[in-house]
């Protein structure tokens, strides 16, 4: 089953591959883009998999927060569908860019030349919920699959499954602020992150209820609740269609009218019919992305490379899923266990125990009357363990927030800190996560990794480094392909004394100052931080070989060479070391003074 | 339990490793092959305008606007704010400007499917038949949502672009309510379709946005212009940006377009604007545009 599953992917996978690569050689222009917002298919893929990516966090960490049963291989399903659908939703937004390389420019991060991002923007918002999302989403699966070896971990599931709850709100709300915060007359609306919820939640569960499908099973808990879903977007899209005056007719029929006929017990009890409700809820939900993110496409028109990108997502989701489900049936241990019905809870005999509990208690599934009592929250144990490292991360949110502040971007800038706040949370679940894992790496004794795991945590911390490293040094601000020539400039004569001062006020000082040390503000804002022009560093370079640097240009200094003849730069140069000289000679006394205490 | 030294030192090793290479990058040297290439002739910018003004966009609703005061930014100057105000009695609608601006910003041509299309680069564009640029809003929009801050405001009141800090989101683009933007779809000195007829202002490459600068270099070579000739360390009198016309304006036969400093009373666009009603398009009028048009008199 899995094999043609994974055929079927592949077919589609390979043509969407082409597609891929040449709109990231091509550009935007290769994809079909809205004359008036300038996006286009990959933005419409990237909102409708992040939507689908909500299936996984949605079913088995809330589920499992609020202590509604689901059996394990459905979380399992669940949680696997999530990563597989991130990794999509994550190339999106990348493939969008005009720019591919400067990608990093949008993390909320200093780099070497003092820039930062500008957190006004719902993007760099985006940019770190999804990046925090992925990395939480992977260690719950984790944690999921070795708790089943090591039961001591099994209580960290909880408390990280309290950790993901908030998360998976807030990165759906902050993907409809894309939208909401905009002036695009079709995105205005204060119920955009309601909205957007509804959608994500209905597409998620639709994903899961298919893949359960292929698995040749079927949970009605999630199918009911595909149904109500429905219902909640038919009413957020009527909504829109008063207030508005226009929507997504397909959108409606596909994913609001025809999911209905789950009423028809016939259509609901055959397989190909619970397979034809999910596809159809999913075809109506991508119409709607397209519809949302494109409103006046109708100057361009849908390409083959837009075919080829929706195929490549849905090949290579298929082709990813169904090759890491073949492969966990064959290389891992039990998988049965994990996957198949040896997990102890027929679903049936599940159904019927929860049918039974549903007449006693009235509330189906929320088992709040377990083993007779009722929990304190402040003493339940997800809490005990989650304090430490949740105050961890609200330090660390906090830190942060004070650390933003004090850049000088801020100062000059009209950010409030209000800003920040999007960010807030994610820094929250991010480190306190982290400290969680310390913390089960050290508290529990029976917590041991194997060598491949190790190697697996090495790996990651290093290409975490790298990251910071790509984000912290940055690009190169100039592509000059100009050569410092070997030849001697050959100019001995300088301009005067006066003149260069003129010169160099006029063009220099606005970087390096006009008494030689960098002008701290500006430079911070917009360029990168010149080099200190002290005396010693003038000596070890000399006159000739600055005069080529001011007319060659070096690294984020421009090239000077059509504005200044050789005879001011030498001038320049010349003035340059009388400001060092000056100000080591302002420097000394302090030093002397110094010394004598 | 834990890790031993051995694998200590070589996770070790591996970081050390991942820096050093990281370090080794070269960036790309291409600079000089666009240079070789051929570039179009003036001819084809002129036929580009012409084909531009032939397929007319629908007119702007304009709404009456006070006149700009200071900005309301922090950090912004109190002396100067430079705008223009477009005289739509006086203007016929020739178009000069357009090609004054593209020859003056080095706005490339673009392929025959984007013409087609009316995706044309011009900063200026025809809109019911006056020109219009970007509005160099006090509050912008577009600055609001760059996630690079690429897109920013002098305090000299310009909305301005740092071409090597743009990421190509297009963002920007999708909250302009004019789409004063225009996005490098193409790569135009790989294609021959971009000329440097302006060694003052750079090309930009393909996937950035760009829009009016309301002719920024000009304004910088004038304040470096005052700075060199005053006495150094006495600040006699503060830079306003006299004498200074943007392209556009400089072009125009009929002189509709002034540009000047709105916090100037000596300024020629505070002089002409003084008994004018203005206007804005009603999607800006919010939001303090620098650049207005100008019709009837008070």
């Amino acid at each position: 089953m899995f094999r043609y599953l994974m055929i079927l992917g592949l077919t589609l996978f390979l043509p969407g591959l082409y597609a891929l690569g040449y709109s990231v050689y091509q550009g935007p222009s290769a994809w079909m883009v809205d004359s008036q917002t300038f996006w286009g298919t990959p933005i419409s893929l990237f909102v409708f998999w992040i939507g689908l990516a909500h299936a996984g966090t949605l079913l088995s960490a809330i589920f499992l927060a609020l202590d509604i049963k689901l059996d394990r291989r459905t979380a399992l399903i669940a949680e696997l569908s999530t990563l597989v659908s991130l990794v999509f939703a994550g190339i999106f937004p990348l493939m969008h860019l005009g720019v591919i390389d400067n990608f990093y420019m949008v993390a909320p991060f200093l780099d070497a030349r003092g820039n930062f991002a500008n957190v006004r923007s719902p993007l760099v918002w985006d940019f770190c919920c999804i990046a925090v999302y992925a990395l939480l989403s992977l260690l719950f699966f984790g944690v999921h699959l070795k708790s089943r070896e090591i039961p001591a971990l099994d209580k960290y599931r909880k408390p990280l499954a309290w950790l993901l709850f908030p998360l998976v709100l807030w990165v759906h709300t902050i993907v409809s602020l894309d939208f909401a915060a905009t002036f695009v007359p079709q995105w205005r609306g204060a119920f955009f992150p309601v909205y957007f919820i509804a959608g994500a939640i209905l597409s998620g569960l639709a994903l899961v209820n298919l893949l359960i499908c292929a698995e040749g099973y079927r949970v009605r808990l999630l199918e009911r609740l595909q149904l109500i879903c429905t219902w909640i977007l038919c009413a957020i899209w009527i909504w829109d269609l008063i207030l508005k005056g226009y929507f997504c007719t397909s959108a409606f029929i596909f994913a609001g009218v025809l999911p209905q006929l789950r009423m028809v017990s016939v259509i609901r009890e055959h397989r190909l019919g619970r397979i034809f409700f999910s596809v159809s809820i999913l075809v109506g939900l991508f119409l709607e992305r397209y519809y949302l993110v494109s409103p006046t496409a109708a100057s361009a028109t849908f390409g083959r490379i837009d075919l080829g990108l929706v195929a490549f997502s849905v090949g290579g989701f298929m082709l990813l899923f169904f090759g890491i489900r073949r492969y966990l049936n064959r290389n891992m241990e039990g998988a049965g266990s994990y996957f198949g019905e040896v997990d102890g809870t027929d679903l049936a005999e599940a159904e019927q125990e929860e049918f039974e509990k549903e007449n006693f208690t009235g509330v189906r599934g929320i088992q709040k009357l377990r083993k007779g009592f009722y929990m304190q929250p402040w003493s339940s144990e997800e809490y005990r363990i989650l304090r430490f490292p949740l105050l961890v991360g609200f330090a660390a949110a906090v830190l942060f927030s004070v650390w933003v502040w004090s850049q000088s971007v801020f100062a000059n800038v009209d950010l409030s800190i209000a800003n920040v706040i999007p960010l807030l949370y994610p820094i929250v679940a991010v480190v306190t996560a982290f400290t969680l894992c310390v913390r089960a790496y050290f508290v529990e004794k029976s917590f041991d990794m194997t060598r491949r795991e190790k190697t697996l945590c090495v790996v990651l911390l290093v290409l975490a480094a790298a990251c910071l490293g790509t984000f912290f040094a940055g690009g190169s601000s100039e592509k000059s392909a100009k050569v410092l020539d070997s030849q001697p400039i050959g100019v001995d004569t300088p301009v005067s004394q006066n003149h260069a001062r003129l010169v160099w006020n006029a063009r220099c000082a606005t970087c390096h100052g006009t008494d030689g040390r960098f002008n701290e503000k500006f430079v911070r804002e917009f360029y990168p931080v010149p080099q200190k022009l002290d005396l010693q560093r003038l000596d070890s370079l000399g006159a000739d070989s600055l005069v080529k640097v001011i007319l060659n240009g070096r690294n984020n200094m421009n090239a000077y060479a059509g504005r200044l003849t050789p005879e001011e730069a030498l001038g320049l140069v010349n003035y340059m070391r009388t400001l060092a000289e000056m100000l080591s000679e302002n420097a000394a006394p302090e030093s002397v003074k110094e010394g004598e205490k | 339990m834990g890790m031993d030294r051995r694998e200590f030192i070589k996770s070790c090793s591996l970081v050390a490793v991942m820096g050093l290479l990281f370090g080794c990058r070269k960036s790309a040297v291409l600079g000089d092959i666009a240079s070789q290439l051929s570039v179009p002739e003036l001819k084809r910018f002129e036929d580009e305008v012409k084909l531009a003004m032939s397929q007319a966009k629908k007119s702007l609703d304009l709404v009456k606007v006070p006149t700009p005061g200071a900005l309301k930014i922090p950090g912004a100057s109190t002396l100067n704010r430079f705008g223009m105000a477009i005289d739509l009695d006086a203007c016929d609608g020739c178009g000069k400007c357009i090609l004054a601006c593209n020859l003056e910003n080095n706005v490339p041509l673009v392929p025959e499917e984007d013409a087609a299309r009316g995706r044309f680069m011009h900063w200026v564009d025809m809109r019911g038949g006056a020109p219009f640029m970007c509005a160099h809003c006090g509050n912008a929009p577009c600055e609001r949502v760059c996630p690079t801050g690429a897109a920013n405001h002098t305090p000299d009141g310009l909305s301005a672009m740092m071409y090597k800090r743009c990421t190509g989101s297009r963002f920007c683009g999708a909250n302009c309510p004019v789409q004063a933007r225009k996005f490098n779809f193409n790569d135009a000195q790989k294609l021959g379709l971009a000329r440097q007829f302006n060694r003052e202002v750079p090309l930009r490459d393909k996937g950035v946005m760009e829009k009016c600068s309301l002719c920024l270099h000009r304004l910088q070579n004038d304040r470096l212009e005052f700075k060199t000739s005053l006495t150094v360390g006495t600040a006699a009198e503060e830079w306003r940006g006299r004498g200074v016309k943007t392209a556009c304006a400089e072009a125009c036969p009929k002189n509709a377009i002034v540009f000047g400093n709105w916090l100037d009373d000596k300024s020629p666009l505070v002089q002409l604007t003084k008994n004018r009603v203005l206007y804005a398009p009603c999607e800006l009028a919010a939001l303090d545009p620098s650049v207005v048009f100008m019709r009837g008199r008070r």
